[in-house]
Order: structure tokens, then C-alpha cells, then sequence
């Protein structure tokens, strides 16, 4: 019998809830700071829904009259934490939106003025795990300071399994990019010359400068190979200062 | 129609003409028939102590339980009805249990005791008759709540049945609770040891039990950030019994050896005058 001729099988109407809003979110840890960015590009298939949509959150404390004299162009304090998600969006901006409301609940039961990034990661897995049978289409990338000042960076998958690393890439251009993080900042496969390849170039933290430079050559490059990345390129970064966000313009192509 | 006090101490939610709720001090009422808990937080950890009363030979002092773990960083002592204690205990520990879950650390001491209170104020609720009844009656029961936390370091709560709660540097609850707390104000200094503490929570109980202090009649925690919680054992409760009892006797010898002096010197003054 033809399979997959018109009228051989009955029409299935069926929902598809998910859809894939394209784009990429990178996050890097320093030693004394940490950086999540992504680009604005919001798509549907072939057709862009957005070329200025917003896949970060600094989630911060309330700033203070004299914090935002001091530092004007500061969005956030250092307790802050910066909360991208990738993927498919409306799952994407609700999770942020829940944990936001998580976050706000916890500093008022608890008496703190934030939440430490060991807490929010533990959190956020409670958020995805308990939609472990409809769960949020999206790769979750959190950034912040650990309790000792030094960079932090949590990846989650969409059901809440998770880890702290030094970097990582979500989304569509997640194949393209972290192979080249893997060697530029993890040094994977890197050697010392002379030695033969038998000795590993030993890993050490990145600057902010050299980790800033990897994210627009990361970000140029897949918007040039991947269709759903482009328009504009958010950056956040955290330091002991707070938070502050950049924008550069990626090829609208 | 005239209402007397009596017919006002009925309903739980039903406020008294002068603004008082009388099932509510009556629960207050009832901590004080029970033994004496007495808490003491220092900058090196908690000391809680209580009262056992053995009011038999034949009872086995080890199933007197009022010092109850919460959770590894959190213990608590009891005084009133001991057994609403349980169920505020259950709750106190699926609630530090359940914070360790979903947030990867050890729950706030002040955080736990209000959550303790929360369950305690549940008294009111279904009263209106709408709902069904959760409890029939506020807690007998008032808790000491002592523990180590990264954002306040030690501190101590008391808990009241009304659903209220404090913080104290030093507490004691129960029928010998007026005299162990003018002691208490007496004896606390804010640099005390652990060590200092367990001595003036025992000290203090043996003047304010009716029976006769011994290792088995009182019962000491400790908690510490390194130990985490800790109940002394009966070895190590006898040996701040027992030097409690050298010094006293010790002290009770002092004095015996000045009255002697005294009346030695007086003697000598005798000699002189004749």
C-alpha cells in the first residue's frame, strides 16, 4: 500500500504547544566576575518576530539613591543575578518571571537582601523539574558571584538537571560555539609547544577584556552560519561593582 | 444579657469585652505547670536544658524526651503540654527539610521559628464554623528554639503558643521560670564559654527543681557550627553534676571554716578584755 498519500490515512489534527524562537545564549565565569549574553533576534521559522527581544534578567535588590548616583550606568548591586533563557521564548520569559517571584518571596521570608547563586540554582531546578511531563522548552544559563566573590555560572537542561562550570553555550548556535569555548577557555586540546602534545597547557582565568573579546567573536561568526542569530548583541557582566549591560549591533542578515 | 468571663472563654476566636483572648492566656497558663526549660545562647553555641520529673522509681528517665532535634544546625526544649510539641516538631522539620531541598542550604533559625508559629496561630482557623477545624485549641506548649546560622550566627527564640515569638540571649520557661530568669539576668555575660553556660543551666535548674538534681533528672544540648546538635549523655551530665556538688560543698566548707574564725577571733577579743 502507498504510504503517505493524500487520503490513505486519516488527517491528524493534533497542538503543538512548543515552538522554536531560534537564538543563542553564552555565559563565561572569571575569577572576579562573570558575563551572560545572547542576541536580540526573535524568529519563527523564516520570519523574524523581533530583531530587539530581551533573553536577560538582572534579577537585583532594589537599588539605593546613593548606589545609582555612584553608578549611573549600573543596572544592577553585585548580589544580582543575571538569568538568561534560551529557546522556546513564552516558556523562557515565564520561567524568568517565576523565579523572579521566588526570588522576591525568599528575601522577604528570610531576611536577606539576596539570594546566593547556590540557592537560586537549587531553586530554578525545582521550577523546571516540576514540569518534568510538560516541561519549559528552553537551556537555562544563570550568572552571578558565588559567596566568596568569585565567578558563577549555572547550566541547566530543560528538566532541571544541572551544574556549575566555567562556560557554556545554549540554543541554536550551541553546537558552533562551544567547541570553541572548550578550547579558548577551558583550553581543551591546547599543549605545550615543544612538549609533543603531551603536556596540557595548564587552565587559568580568563581577563574580562580577552572573555568580552571571545563573546563578540563567538556571536560575529554563528550570526554569519546560523540563520536565527543576528540583529543585536546583548552583553551582561557582573563584577563586585554590579552589573552592567552592553549592546553591539550583529549583522541583521 | 450580662456575660461573665466564663461565657468569653469559650470560642478561640471570640475576643473578650476588654480585648483579651482567654483560651489564648489560659495556653500560657499551662506552660507554667510544666517543668522548667531554660536556653542560654553564647558566642560559642547554644546550651538548652531542661527539667525531667520522675514521678516514679519505676519510670525509665530516657522516654522523658523535651530536648528535640530539628535539624542537624537546630535544636529545641520544651515546657507545657509535651505532646502538641510533637506536631509543632514534625512541622518545624519537614519545614527545615524542605527548605534544604529547594534551596541547597541550612533554614534561618529565625526563618524555622516562624514557621513554627504560623502552625501555632492555626488555632483560629474553621472557627467561623465554614471551614473544617484544624485544632480545637491554641498549643499548650511554649518552645526554645536555639541554632546556628551563617546570616545571624547563634541565637535563641522563644516561641509562645499565642504565635508570637522573641529572641533572647538567655530564656527560661516553665513553673520555675520567674526564678531561673532574675538568675539568669544575673548571671549572663556576653562573653560566656559553653562550658560556663551548661554550668549555669544546670546550676540554675538544680535551685529551681523541687526534686533533687542528678544526672538523670535534667537533660543538656548543646549546639555548636562545628558539632552541629548534640544531647550531653548521662556521663557527661554527671560530670557538671558533680562538680557542681564539690564546689558547693566545697563553698559550704569556706564558710563553716570562717564562721569558725570568726568565732576564734571573738575569743581572742574576750582575752584581751579580761
Amino acid at each position: 500500500m502507498m504510504t503517505g498519500q493524500h487520503g490513505s490515512q486519516p488527517i491528524q489534527h493534533q497542538f503543538n504547544p512548543y515552538s522554536d524562537n531560534g537564538g543563542t545564549l553564552l555565559g563565561i565565569a572569571g575569577e572576579d566576575f562573570a558575563i551572560l549574553a545572547s542576541d536580540t533576534r526573535q524568529s519563527v521559522d523564516y520570519s523574524i518576530n523581533t530583531r530587539l527581544s530581551h533573553k536577560i534578567k538582572a534579577i537585583s535588590p532594589s537599588l539605593t539613591a546613593e548606589f545609582k548616583a555612584q553608578n549611573p550606568k549600573m543596572i544592577g548591586t553585585k548580589n544580582s543575578i543575571l538569568f538568561g533563557t534560551n529557546g522556546f521564548s513564552a516558556d523562557g520569559d515565564a520561567l524568568t518571571r517565576q523565579f523572579e517571584e521566588n526570588w522576591k518571596w525568599y528575601v522577604h521570608d528570610q531576611n536577606k537582601s539576596a539570594m546566593s547563586m547556590q540557592s537560586a540554582a537549587r531553586n530554578v531546578q525545582h521550577l523546571l523539574y516540576g514540569k518534568r511531563f510538560f516541561p519549559y522548552y528552553v537551556h537555562t544559563i544563570i550568572c552571578g558571584l558565588d559567596e566568596e566573590g568569585k565567578g558563577c555560572l549555572y547550566s541547566f537542561d530543560p528538566v532541571g538537571s544541572y551544574e556549575r562550570e566555567q562556560c557554556r553555550v545554549g540554543g541554536a548556535g550551541a553546537s558552533l560555539i562551544m567547541p570553541f569555548l572548550d578550547n579558548q577557555v577551558n583550553f581543551k586540546n591546547q599543549y605545550i609547544p615543544g612538549t609533543n602534545s603531551t603536556e596540557r597547557r595548564k587552565v587559568d582565568y580568563l581577563s574580562l577584556d580577552e572573555c568580552l573579546k571571545l563573546v563578540k567573536d563567538a556571536f560575529t561568526s554563528v550570526t554569519e552560519r546560523h540563520i536565527t542569530v543576528g540583529d543585536g548583541l546583548e552583553i551582561f557582566i557582573i563584577d563586585k561593582n554590579g552589573v552592567r549591560c552592553e549592546y553591539h549591533d550583529l549583522k541583521k542578515d | 444579657m450580662f456575660l461573665t468571663r466564663s461565657e468569653y472563654d469559650r470560642g478561640v476566636s471570640t475576643f473578650s469585652p476588654e480585648g483579651r483572648l482567654f483560651q489564648v492566656e489560659y495556653s500560657s497558663e499551662a506552660i507554667k505547670l510544666g517543668s522548667t526549660a531554660i536556653g542560654i545562647a553564647t558566642s560559642h553555641g547554644i546550651v538548652l536544658g531542661v527539667e525531667k520529673r520522675i514521678t516514679s522509681t519505676l519510670l525509665v528517665s530516657d522516654s522523658i524526651e523535651k530536648i528535640m532535634e530539628i535539624d542537624s544546625h537546630i535544636g529545641c526544649a520544651m515546657s507545657g503540654l509535651t505532646a502538641d510539641a510533637r506536631s509543632m516538631v514534625e512541622h518545624a522539620r519537614v519545614s527545615a527539610v524542605s527548605h534544604n531541598l529547594y534551596f541547597d542550604e541550612p533554614m534561618a533559625i529565625e526563618s524555622l521559628t516562624q514557621s513554627v508559629c504560623d502552625l501555632a496561630l492555626r488555632f483560629g482557623e474553621g472557627a467561623s464554623g465554614e471551614e473544617e477545624r484544624l485544632m480545637s485549641r491554641p498549643f499548650g506548649v511554649a518552645l526554645l528554639i536555639g541554632g546556628f546560622d551563617k546570616l545571624k550566627g547563634y541565637q535563641l527564640y522563644h516561641a509562645e503558643p499565642s504565635g508570637t515569638f522573641y529572641q533572647y540571649k538567655a530564656k527560661a520557661i516553665g513553673s520555675g521560670s520567674e526564678g531561673a530568669q532574675s538568675e539568669l539576668q544575673n548571671v549572663y555575660k556576653n562573653d560566656l564559654t559553653l562550658e560556663q553556660a551548661e554550668m549555669i543551666v544546670l546550676k540554675i535548674l538544680k535551685q529551681v527543681m523541687e526534686e533533687k538534681l542528678d544526672s538523670t533528672n535534667a537533660q543538656l544540648c548543646t549546639i555548636t557550627k562545628e558539632t552541629g546538635y548534640k544531647v550531653l549523655s548521662e556521663e557527661e551530665t554527671k560530670e557538671i553534676v558533680d562538680i557542681i556538688y564539690e564546689e558547693e560543698a566545697a563553698e559550704k566548707q569556706r564558710q563553716e571554716e570562717e564562721e569558725d574564725d570568726d568565732e576564734d577571733e571573738d575569743e581572742d577579743e574576750d582575752v584581751d578584755m579580761n
